[in-house]
């Protein structure tokens, strides 16, 4: 197992990255250059150094702790009733009578443009943020966890009722596993828009955070600061996925789909 | 209702070995086990009636099923055998009519064995491993350790005891139809419902797996009732043979021919060319 990866592997992994490597190669050639004006876009080296800055000060390490914070906070409370709605209305037939249509009309509303409401509501607190990512998490976790209990094989679950399971075991064999794979894809739908959410939210509204520190930036003109943020988002993301795709990989190991994918 | 019987029984040794202890011994000469094993089921139909949305589909069927032998159900597609299968099993309720399935005499009822049915499809659960969804046919039975044991003899029995550990879709169709036999036999059924369990294997494997089924038959003494529209498959296993048409049983027809059977059989073809000629209408005294 612990061999050293060949080099056919090491090719492997390195592909993905070929692009953003050459595209941080031609801009930092292009501002070297003098092609584009180091005012407007900073060179990667500039950013870089902003970098540094930010961590020496200790305000890069602050305001990443505090926008993660808040990020999570309102996933595990937007995605948490979320799932839970999602369950409840793929299980029952009156719950989603009763409840569907109306998450169906408040789906189709925009979560940002609340955000004045949301000023007037909590001011520029931490409940406004809290709000918003909870409200743009749940929606992708609910309609999928909805469709994946909806989508499972009635087959297998005459199959679990024949061998005599109960309701619980009948849930916990049969129709979460089931529904797995499509609660995953709404877990990584919701991953980008809680992101999404809590940076336009900051960006917006607010006294600390990753978005503030982008805003800050700006009303300084320190572009590479500016840049350094959106940087952070692009890694914040991709961090987010890799750990849902290892998730998925562990739990989903039946599935060939994701077998060593 | 599928009681729990199996919680007291000592785990069975070996495939061979494993049949009930006061079973009779196979007979040198393959003739079927006699009817009345100790475990077999007994099965008896009344007057049954079904109909879906007011379409009758069973009107007024009666039929009884010794304990221990091996019917066969054959007829048109939509001639209503497998809902009289599920009936049996407990699958569907009846319009009217009464459906008795009883153990043997002096059974204690909480030990009367479970009934079980095999699907057309093999209904695995993709997310369990092999031996996990053979442990699906102990539900409720004894420790987890226990029904894991059990369940890897039962994987013996069909000759995957090496698939344990693996996902149902790295197997072959047969060999997961194979998987589903494991999980309807582990619990030591009494009555085995199998619905045209082999009707999506190719020509080989079918042949494997009738092979299969009625070794396990045989070594077991369970109550067995196949719906097919094989003839031929039906002619090569059972001790029984019923053509169902329009809701009732048209005809019965025993087939005496001995185990093991060779295929192409001439009695066997016989009977076969009798059956068929009765479904598809061809003038011939019955």
């Amino acid at each position: 197992m612990a061999h050293l990866p060949s080099p056919a592997r090491l090719r492997d992994a390195a592909v993905p990255w070929l692009v953003p490597a050459a595209i941080l190669v031609g801009w930092q050639a292009a501002v070297s250059v003098g092609l584009v004006s180091n005012r407007l876009m900073p060179a990667p080296l500039d950013v870089l150094r902003a970098g540094r800055d930010a961590v020496r000060t200790g305000d890069l390490w602050t305001n990443l702790g505090i926008s993660t914070l808040r990020a999570l906070a309102g996933f595990v409370v937007g995605g948490g009733i979320g799932f839970a709605l999602g369950l409840a209305n793929g299980l029952s037939r009156l719950s989603e009578r009763l409840t569907d249509t109306s998450v169906q009309m408040v789906r189709n509303v925009p979560h940002l443009s609340l955000i004045p409401l949301v000023i007037l509501w909590f001011g520029i607190g931490e409940e406004a943020k809290l709000f918003l990512v909870a409200l743009g998490v749940f929606f992708p976790i609910y309609a999928n966890t909805l469709h994946g209990i909806r989508s499972i094989d009635p087959a297998l679950v005459e199959m679990g009722q024949v061998y005599g399971m109960s309701r619980t075991e009948l849930f916990r064999r049969v129709v979460l596993p089931g529904a797995l794979p499509s609660i995953f894809v709404g877990l990584r739908y919701a991953l980008g828009i809680m992101w999404l959410t809590l940076i336009v939210a900051e960006t917006i509204s607010a006294s600390s955070g990753l978005g503030y520190m982008a805003m800050q930036a700006r009303e300084f003109m320190l572009v590479d600061v500016v840049v350094l943020a959106i940087l952070i988002y692009a890694l914040l993301g991709k961090l987010a996925d890799t750990l849902t795709r290892a998730l998925e990989r562990a739990c989903l190991a039946w599935n060939p789909a994701y077998r060593s994918a | 209702m599928l009681v729990d019987t199996l919680s007291r029984e000592a785990i069975p040794g070996p495939a061979s070995d494993r049949r009930p202890p006061d079973a009779p011994a196979r007979t040198e000469a393959g003739q079927p086990v006699p009817a009345g094993t100790p475990r077999g089921l007994s099965v008896t139909v009344q007057g049954l009636h079904k109909a879906f949305e007011g379409n009758p589909v069973l009107s007024g069927l009666d039929l009884h099923l010794a304990a221990g032998s091996f019917t066969a159900i054959v007829g048109r597609s939509g001639c209503g055998k497998s809902t009289l299968l599920r009936l049996i099993l407990g699958l569907e309720t009846p319009s009217a009519g009464r459906i008795a399935v009883e153990a043997p005499p002096g059974t204690p009822p909480r030990a009367a064995p479970p009934r079980r049915i095999m699907f057309q499809e093999p209904r695995l659960l993709p997310w369990a491993r092999v031996v996990d969804n053979v442990a699906v046919g102990l539900t409720g039975l004894g420790s987890r350790a226990g029904r894991r044991g059990r369940a890897q003899d039962a994987l013996e029995e069909v000759g995957l005891a090496d698939k344990a550990g693996q996902w149902p879709s790295t197997l072959s169709g047969g060999q997961r139809q194979r998987v589903a036999l494991a999980r309807a036999l582990v619990s030591r059924p009494g009555l085995l419902a199998l619905d045209e369990p082999l009707g999506a294997l190719d020509a080989l494997t079918r042949i494997g797996m009738q092979d299969l089924i009625e070794r396990i038959w045989r070594a077991q003494g369970f109550t067995a009732l196949l719906v097919t529209h094989d003839v031929s498959e039906a002619v090569a296993l059972a001790d029984r043979i019923l053509v169902v048409e329009a809701g009732r049983i048209a005809l019965d027809l025993r087939v005496d021919v001995p185990r093991p059977r060779r295929r192409g059989d001439p009695d066997l073809a016989r009977l076969e060319g009798r059956i068929l000629d009765h479904l598809l209408g061809t003038p011939q005294a019955a």
